[in-house]
């Protein structure tokens, strides 16, 4: 008997795990099911465009598809959306193991206050759009001259840096062509926590000083309030003392303020009002974007999965049923950590999979070739996606996204009419 | 020559380019891959030749699976004298003040503890063109042909 492994989600930990799964049962036939037609997720969706370095893990998980015989189902949501191909159970039932990595993709609100107002947008929204995501295409913000950015991790890092950069700075990325924000000539990055707090890491804030004509101040209320040791303070006072020559674009840390509600002249967004010990600061602005972290989309029941089982921080939330990644940890992680854990439940997985009394055989992946055939991608579909990309890269970028769904599915048909 | 190579990793690429090499590698030698926190120092044989894959993370850190073994590598100071090893880095540009950082706080405390280091240290740029493998492997094939 052949064990049947369904990763729902072809992001890092969905990947991490299927590589591990396949070292420890060299025998599983493992099935990597991905929402959108082409694979990797967060590598390719959620890690900055100016980050290439970062999204080149995608290398080994192609290895994966090439070389190490894990299978590839693109093009098939699971869960309880009406898009979806198959519900959970319909899912389980073809499959021994099935393991939900889809990660954790909705952005948290900044507060009731915040929502419904115009001119505010969500970071995992902003992200998306930067890196050419499919559900982007209808996304059209309109950032203004002044753009306040609220959070203070390495998420709200990457949104200033990205605002922040002109078009020559996007070299080498895959950032879309023509889409440097000239016209945002003011950005505050505001974190509720005091700045020995916050979250980012000093490489990042040394990363900005790369970036011709920044000049960097630290806000007038926010006090930079540890010991010299504090490497990310270190970086930010080194980046606030360097002023340019020329400058373009002005920049300005605030922390220990967290955002009270925002503020509308004539019904559109003019700032946004900070409060912190019964003190108030005003910062006018034109936009608002929040990087405050990510929740749970509903999508697959998640809490209620998470919550009935015992055993779900092992990431085993029934016989056959494991959760990895931001779906089985919450919000916080980063790659590695992720890899190392899903890798922890790979090997919960293997156990599982050696001490199955032998049963009847599942169907497993040929069940969705038979019932979904012509909809679902291959991985050769997202390697010729990949090449079509890369040969259409303007210059100065390594690759040019396709970013909506009917063009990429097109591409697909496409090719396989001309095979 | 038995050529052993040892991988410190935060997020895989570094045991991916091991097993890349080990495969081209195949005809002609016996290799074989470990992670470094598999590996003690005081296991260190004359016999191979050590290939270090290395990566840098955080503040130019050691990645975490290296940790162990350069812990072991300065507190416990064994005698590495005919232990003869390459090292092979790989970073990113896009932190150009800490590039390559871990491959070469590696090398320099196998140095300290004696053993032998053949050849440039090579390294490769995660945001650079070319893919880790075809930079790694010519850089192998002259360490192990100034090695034999």
């Amino acid at each position: 008997m052949t064990a049947k492994v369904a990763i729902v989600g072809a992001g890092p930990s969905g990947c991490y795990l299927a590589q591990a799964l396949g070292k420890l049962c060299k025998e599983a036939e493992i099935t990597v099911i991905e929402k959108l037609p082409v694979p990797f997720g967060l590598a390719r969706y959620g890690v900055a465009p100016d980050h290439q370095g970062t999204k080149a893990v995608t290398r080994q998980f192609a290895k994966l598809f090439e070389k190490q015989g894990v299978g590839f189902a693109g093009n098939l949501e699971i869960g309880t959306s009406p898009s979806a191909a198959l519900s959970l159970e319909e899912l389980r039932a073809l499959f021994d193991v099935v393991v939900l990595a889809t990660g954790l993709s909705q952005d948290r609100s900044p507060g009731r206050d915040f929502e419904g107002t115009p001119g505010i947008y969500g970071s995992g929204a902003v992200t998306r759009l930067w890196n050419s995501h499919p559900e982007a295409a209808e996304f059209s913000p309109e950032f203004g001259a002044r753009v306040v950015v609220l959070g203070a991790g390495n998420v709200a890092i990457d949104v200033l840096r990205l605002l922040a950069k002109a078009e020559d700075d996007f070299a080498g990325s895959d950032f879309p062509a023509g889409g440097a924000y000239d016209q945002v000539r003011e950005i505050h990055l505001v974190g509720r926590s005091p700045a020995d707090q916050a979250k980012f890491d000093p490489v990042m804030i040394r990363e900005l000083a790369k970036i011709p004509g920044l000049a960097v101040s630290i806000g007038e209320g926010t006090a930079l309030n540890s010991g010299e040791d504090d490497k990310r303070l270190a970086a930010l006072r080194d980046l606030a003392t360097a002023q340019p020559d020329a400058i373009t674009k002005k920049i300005s840390f605030h922390f220990g303020w967290p955002a009270k509600k925002p503020l509308r002249s004539n019904g559109t967004l003019s700032g946004v009002l900070f409060e912190r010990d019964g003190e108030e600061m005003a910062l006018p602005c034109d936009s608002v974007i929040s990087a405050i972290g990510y929740e749970d989309d509903g999508k697959l029941n998640r809490s209620a999965l998470l919550d009935g089982a015992s055993t779900h921080e092992t990431g085993q939330i029934a016989p056959g049923l494991y959760a990895a990644g931001w779906f089985k940890r919450g919000p916080q992680g980063t790659i590695p950590e992720n890899r190392a854990d899903s890798q922890k439940i790979a090997a919960l997985i293997a156990e599982e999979i050696a001490a199955a009394p032998a049963g009847a055989e599942k169907p497993g992946v040929a069940a969705l070739q038979a019932q979904f055939g012509n909809r679902m991608t291959s991985y050769s579909d997202w390697q010729h996606i990949d090449d079509v990309e890369k040969a259409a890269a303007p210059e100065g970028r390594c690759r040019a996204k396709i970013s909506n769904l009917p063009e990429m599915l097109a591409v697909i048909e496409n090719r396989r009419q001309a095979l | 020559m038995k050529i052993s190579l040892l991988y410190g990793t935060e997020t895989g690429n570094a045991e991916l380019l091991c097993e890349e090499l080990q495969e081209a590698l195949s005809d002609g030698h016996e290799v074989d891959v470990a992670n470094l926190e598999d590996v003690s120092p005081d296991a260190l044989s004359a016999e191979a030749f050590y290939v270090f894959v290395c990566s840098t993370y955080g503040e130019g850190e050691l990645p975490s699976s290296a940790i162990d073994f350069f812990t072991a590598l300065t507190e416990e100071k064994p005698d590495l004298s005919g232990i003869r090893f390459a090292v092979f880095g790989l970073g990113d540009t896009t932190y150009d003040e800490t590039f390559n950082n871990g491959s070469t706080i590696l090398a320099d405390s196998l140095v300290a503890a004696n053993a032998q280091q053949i050849g440039p240290r090579g390294v490769h740029d995660a945001s650079g063109d070319e893919d880790a493998e075809s930079i790694a492997l010519p850089w192998l094939q002259e360490r192990l042909a100034e090695a034999s």
